[in-house]
């Protein structure tokens, strides 16, 4: 059927808005901090056949792959087999899931009787069992990181809602009124967009829903082409590496070749290195969401709607068994370090093709911070995120602190923790002077956190990149801080390795240091202005300052 | 009755509304940014009016949005806990644009080089974990302070909000040292917990404090010399207004006072109707603003922010769209039509104005559709140019293959969708039927589109007020005293329930003794409202508590009131299994400015009426455009109508039908 231009402008916004209404209400209705204050969710609606059509901006990653999550559901169970009630979920990273933390929940929405779409929703969750608290960085395999689902389906009265699969989760889970209240809030969500979905279809008739949804995937897919066939046609070779596997001292690369052939653009990771025995391994769900990501951000306007429209003419691949596509049993719990520097390669790749465009390597890193504690009420477990400086651009600083390209999550307020958490406390959470990259326009800063351990026995899971290998400056821009970990305990300090477990003592300090991201262009061109800015702000020191008007002169 | 003046300066026009012995005058100035005081005087002197003869002027001015938007305020220094000298550049750690590779964060209005660390710690429970350095303060920090030559000093130490202790201690030693200085603790403007959010509030009131001060000393040294010896009010970002004495202690209620004023003159001109469950609509030149308005009581929300920065304070729940007369139509690089957000503004404003604007706007869509008449526009002061608007508007047709007019209609259509999706977020987002409530439209453009936006909503009535062009004026005159205080209190329903009733007394008693102390006399009557969610959630629920809760509350009084909150927002009872706790303690005190002056419409001139036809839901139509000066009360009006006034221009559409009634206030109603 046709659409005339409006009720098509009309029924997108609208679908839009049922997306960000479902992602508000999942995160307002949350339990855990990583989901209520980081924000670690998305909401998404997607066509009967799993495209993605509209989302609610919260985490690329997340995002990017949830067809990719939900078409193994499909599979097996086609919408013409779902009746009202049910719904689709899965987490298992080797059959379109990323980590297994991250719990993806499709919920058909139906008119008169017929699946038109299905609302989605996807939450990081806190604790879902495996070998250690919130965090298991000693996982040698993917059954120790939690429970897999695989891609199935449930019905919300018969197996949720004092059901048997709610009733297997309480008991596998270390905070499960926590855990549980996160995936209800999930349900919320998906209720939500249901409902204003239904409201749509019965105002204009589902005919026309689903013939702007079609129109809402060719729209994006006109805009992505044709911000790819501005960019020159040719063949690009990108490259990043990981410090380590966290097991040997040799870095890991990844390898990627971008090719431009008039409105289209393949991605081909052949070259990276293989999987690791560690946690650091990116499904491959992952990997096609990171490549979209940074393709999407590079090439087309910040107001083109991600949906997989964009992804029609784009093509990515990476070989089996590699660190991006991993065989199972592979421990994937970390899987955004490589996902990083896959980000990284890319965005190199598109450097020698688009250079205004791009920005220089930014800390590009998710440290991810888990304490715990076992104390006579059960666990108490926190986990906080922290990204860095971002990269800078062809006409812009690098934005200072912030969480990185792939990722969005909030900070959680100090006087939050402070209320909610006994067995520690922040001391310090400061932004960190001279930790960017210089340049014509600098890279944004970097930051530092402190806490004093309260209690014995509270246990450190913790991973984390760019302690060796800092982020680069781009064309003639100087590079950024790599980060660290330290502990203080007494008069002793001691670095804690990047990719860590271990168990503190009551008095205990633990500072973690983010880097700053890259410059882009030659420092000499920076305007005195901005310097002088930096100066006063106490965000270069003196020595730095003066080596830089030396060099500049 | 003695002379009553509202004055509301805007970012182009001054207003003014005055009323004397049951006559209204009203006139517009062009605004003066340089000095804004002068255009409010401009205004005065353009109605021919004496101060002396004031017994009332009430204010409403964007000097406060305006220093934050410019950053043209004051130059704050900013004191925190040691340690987190840098809370205001850290932010949340989110990106608002997740695409968007060359972000910028929201920049604060302190520079980090202005901010400063004193060493204490409190603790959530109010505890006192570390003292406050003295010696180090007085060594260190008050030659730093005086060093710094700052306006003002924000402070914001963690968790004042549950233990101000320390946070008056430096206070009290900064004013013994510098005993002019504007000092704002954070536990004056706020007392709830996110210290980011509380930073960003405190240091946005003292940033606005001393520019408000300035301003507000200006006036009133003007008004002593004009011999006023009336009362002198300001608008409130909540709705209310205050003796100018109150507004200089609490500044950041200024900020947003504008659109606030409008929702409160709409709200009492419609009340005079017996209309109290109302959407407000106020569409301008570059945006519109809608409100939700429940038995009289407009909706507010806890927290808002202005170019970026958080503020928690309670303002009007008001959510603007870039939606307005002047905004540009146009088609983007993947096909798709687009309306706004950018303006064509004053100048050169839509093609029609013929002042050299050559992009399409809706100002250009109305009159190719015909519902703005070169014969009719603002009374036929202004002169249109339809040709040009034609022009304009061809490329856009020529890519959809369409007429002009159907283009136009589309263009009208897409802005009105806009106004729908913002009156959606304030109703059925929040769990409110629009089809529940009358629809007010107001500004320039609201009654032009109103009827339109109605139907996708399903709402059957307009309220049109009379001169809807100057309801914000009229607002300021309008509006009650009102001033809102607040304490985060972490209580279980159980302990709640004990202890509330105690909290909001002290809250309350605070409140009165401040309306005191500004000479407002009378008794004020109280709102109480808690914030409520489950034990363990971040984000919590308003839920409104009984008249008497300051003397009595019950625990299933708390539940029951969570639970009606709870299936508004989420379409679902609480879960009657999970504990409840109360976060904080909201205490509104509110006075009434008295008996209220009367809006009409002028009826001095007639202009004829004519039959014009209208393009309107894809076809041409025949109608007529009418002066609204010539419409008797009482009678039955039927659409396609237009109804031109001096401030306005009000469309019925087929189908549709209206009455003038007894208060001059225009009522639309769906059928004949």
């Amino acid at each position: 059927m046709t659409l005339d231009p409006i009720d098509y402008a009309v029924i997108s916004q609208a679908i839009q808005a049922a997306a960000d209404e479902a992602g508000t209400k999942l995160v307002k209705s949350a339990y855990t901090p990583i989901l209520r204050e980081a924000q670690d969710g998305s909401a998404a609606i997607l066509d009967r056949e799993g495209n993605v059509i509209a989302q609610a901006d919260l985490i690329p990653m997340q995002l990017g792959g949830i067809s990719a999550t939900c078409k193994p559901c499909l599979e097996r169970h086609p919408p013409e087999t779902l009746k009202p009630g049910d719904f689709l979920m899965q987490n298992d990273p080797f059959q379109g899931g990323q980590h297994l933390q991250d719990v993806f929940i499709f919920t058909p929405v139906f008119v008169d009787g017929e699946v038109i779409a299905f609302s989605a929703s996807v939450a990081h969750h806190l604790d879902l069992g495996g070998g250690a608290a919130g965090l298991n960085m000693d996982a040698p395999d993917v059954y120790a990181e939690g429970i897999r689902i695989p891609p199935s389906k449930w019905n919300w009265e018969e197996d949720w809602n004092g059901g048997k699969l709610e009733a297997l989760l309480r008991l596998n889970v270390r905070v499960p009124d926590l855990t549980l209240g996160d995936f209800n809030a999930q349900f919320a969500a998906n209720a939500i967009a249901e409902n204003r979905l239904q409201q749509l279809a019965a105002k204009y008739g589902a005919a026309k829903i689903t013939a702007a949804m079609s129109e809402l995937l060719d729209y994006c897919e006109r805009r992505m082409r044709a911000g790819i066939a501005a960019a020159p046609d040719g063949v690009y070779h990108g490259h990043a590496a990981i410090d380590d596997d966290g097991t040997s001292e040799e870095p890991v690369h990844i390898r990627c070749t971008v090719t431009i052939k008039g409105d289209e653009l393949e991605v081909d990771f052949e070259g990276t290195d293989p999987q690791v025995a560690t946690n650091i391994n990116c499904p491959f769900a992952s990997c096609l969401a990171t490549a979209l990501s940074c393709v999407k951000s590079v090439i087309s306007a910040p107001d083109i709607p991600f949906n997989e429209g964009c992804k029609r003419p784009v093509t990515v691949k990476a070989p089996y068994g590699s660190i991006l596509n991993p065989r199972p049993p592979a421990p994937v719990r970390a899987r955004l370090l490589p996902a990083y520097r896959a980000y990284n390669a890319v965005m190199d790749a598109l450097a020698k093709a688009v250079p205004a465009q791009v920005i220089a390597p930014g800390y590009d890193t998710t440290t991810s911070f888990c304490l715990a504690h076992l104390g006579e009420k059960g666990y108490s477990v926190y986990l906080e995120i922290f990204g860095g400086g971002y990269g800078a651009g062809a006409g812009n600083d690098g934005v200072d602190a912030v969480d990185s390209p792939l990722s969005n999550c909030s900070n959680t307020p100090v006087e939050s923790l402070d209320a909610d958490y006994d067995f520690f406390r922040v001391t310090g959470y400061a932004l960190a002077p001279d930790s960017f990259g210089d340049g014509e326009h600098r890279g944004g800063a970097g930051f530092t956190r402190r806490y004093e351990i309260l209690k014995d026995g509270v246990k450190l899971q913790t991973y984390a990149d760019r302690h060796k290998l800092a982020p680069g400056g781009v064309f003639g821009g100087a590079d950024g801080m790599s980060g660290r970990t330290r502990l203080f305990r007494g008069a002793e300090v001691i670095t804690v390795p990047p990719k860590a477990n271990l168990a503190f003592q009551k008095g205990d300090v633990i500072e973690i240091s983010l880097g700053g991201g890259g410059g882009y262009g030659l420092p000499a061109k920076r305007q005195p202005a901005a310097r002088e800015q930096d100066q006063a702000n106490g965000m270069v020191s003196m020595v730095t300052a003066s080596t830089q008007r030396i060099a500049a002169e | 009755m003695a002379l009553r003046v509202g004055v509301e300066i805007g970012g182009t026009f001054t207003d003014l509304v005055a009323f004397r012995d049951g006559s209204v005058q009203v006139a517009k100035v062009p605004s003066t940014p340089a000095s804004p005081d002068v255009g409010a005087f401009n205004a005065i002197a353009a109605a021919a009016l004496d101060p002396a003869d004031m017994a009332d002027l009430g204010h409403g001015s964007t000097v406060a949005t305006n220093a934050v938007l410019e950053r043209k305020g004051a130059r704050v220094a900013f004191v925190t806990t040691a340690g987190f000298r840098d809370i205001l550049f850290l932010q949340r750690h989110t990106r608002r644009n997740i695409y968007d590779l060359h972000y910028k964060k929201p920049a604060p209005v302190v520079r980090r080089a202005d901010c400063f660390e004193v060493s204490e710690r409190v603790l959530s429970d109010g505890a006192i974990e570390l003292p406050l350095d003295e010696a180090s303060l007085t060594a260190q920090l008050l030659p730093a302070l005086r060093q710094g030559r700052y306006d003002a000093i924000a402070i914001c130490l963690l968790n004042a909000y549950a233990n101000d202790t320390h946070e008056r201690r430096v206070t009290a030693l900064i004013q013994a040292d510098m005993p002019e200085m504007f000092v704002t603790g954070s536990a004056d403007v706020i007392r709830e917990f996110r210290e980011y959010e509380r930073a960003s509030t405190t240091t946005l009131a003292a940033f606005v404090q001393p520019v408000i001060d300035r301003y507000l000393s200006r006036i009133e040294q003007r008004l002593a010399e004009d011999r006023f010896a009336g009362r002198f009010t300001v608008m409130q970002s909540n709705g209310g207004r205050l003796p100018a004495a109150g507004m200089r202690r609490n500044a950041i209620t200024a900020l947003f006072s504008g659109p606030a004023a409008g929702v409160v003159g709409a709200v009492r001109q419609a009340e005079r109707s017996g209309y109290k469950n109302l959407i407000t609509f106020d569409m301008g030149g570059t945006s519109t603003d809608v409100c939700l308005v429940d038995n009289g009581q407009p909706a507010t929300t806890p927290d808002t922010q202005i170019d970026g920065l958080p503020i928690r304070t309670p303002v009007l729940d008001i959510v603007s769209v870039g939606s307005g007369g002047g905004s540009i139509v146009w088609v983007d690089d993947g096909g798709m039509l687009r309306v706004g957000p950018e303006s064509a503004g004053a100048d050169p404003g839509p093609a029609c104005y013929g002042k050299g604007g050559k992009r399409p706007t809706i100002t250009d869509a109305q009159v190719i559709v015909g519902a703005v008449r070169p014969e009719g526009f603002l009374g036929g002061k202004m002169a249109i140019d339809a040709d040009a608007a034609r022009e304009a508007f061809q490329p856009v047709a020529d890519h959809f293959g369409m007429t002009i007019e159907q283009a136009a209609d589309a263009a009208i259509r897409l802005a009105n969708n806009a106004v729908v999706r913002a009156i959606q977020l304030v109703s059925t987002e929040r769990g409110r039927d629009p089809r529940d409530y009358a629809l007010v439209p107001f500004g320039g453009g609201g009654p032009l589109h109103a009827a339109r936006i109605a139907e996708e909503l399903g709402i059957t009535t307009l309220v049109v007020p009379p001169n809807p062009g100057v309801l914000s004026a009229y607002g300021l005159l309008a509006s009650d005293f009102t001033k809102h205080d607040s304490l985060t209190r972490k209580l279980g329903t159980a302990d709640a329930a004990r202890e509330v009733p105690g909290v909001l007394a002290g809250l309350a008693k605070g409140l009165g003794n401040e309306f005191a102390s500004l000479g407002l006399e009378g008794a004020p009557t109280f709102t109480f409202s808690a914030d409520m969610r489950f034990v363990g959630q971040a984000f919590e629920l308003p839920v409104p508590l009984p008249e008497d809760a300051a003397s009595s509350l019950t625990e299933a009084a708390l539940k029951q009131g969570f639970d009606q909150v709870h299936r508004q927002v989420y379409f679902q009872p609480a879960d009657p299994h999970r504990a409840v706790e109360v976060v904080a303690l909201r205490v509104a005190a509110t006075l009434p400015a008295g008996e209220l002056p009367t809006l009409a419409i002028a009826r001095d001139t007639v202009q004829p009426a004519f039959d014009a036809a209208l393009f309107d839901d894809g076809d041409w139509r025949e109608g007529s455009l009418q002066d609204i000066a010539s419409v008797a009360p009482g009678a039955a009006l039927h659409g396609p109508l237009i109804l031109a006034g001096p401030t306005s221009t009000t469309y019925i559409p087929g189908g549709w039908s209206a009455k003038l009634d007894t208060q001059d206030n225009l009522i639309v109603t769906k059928g004949a």
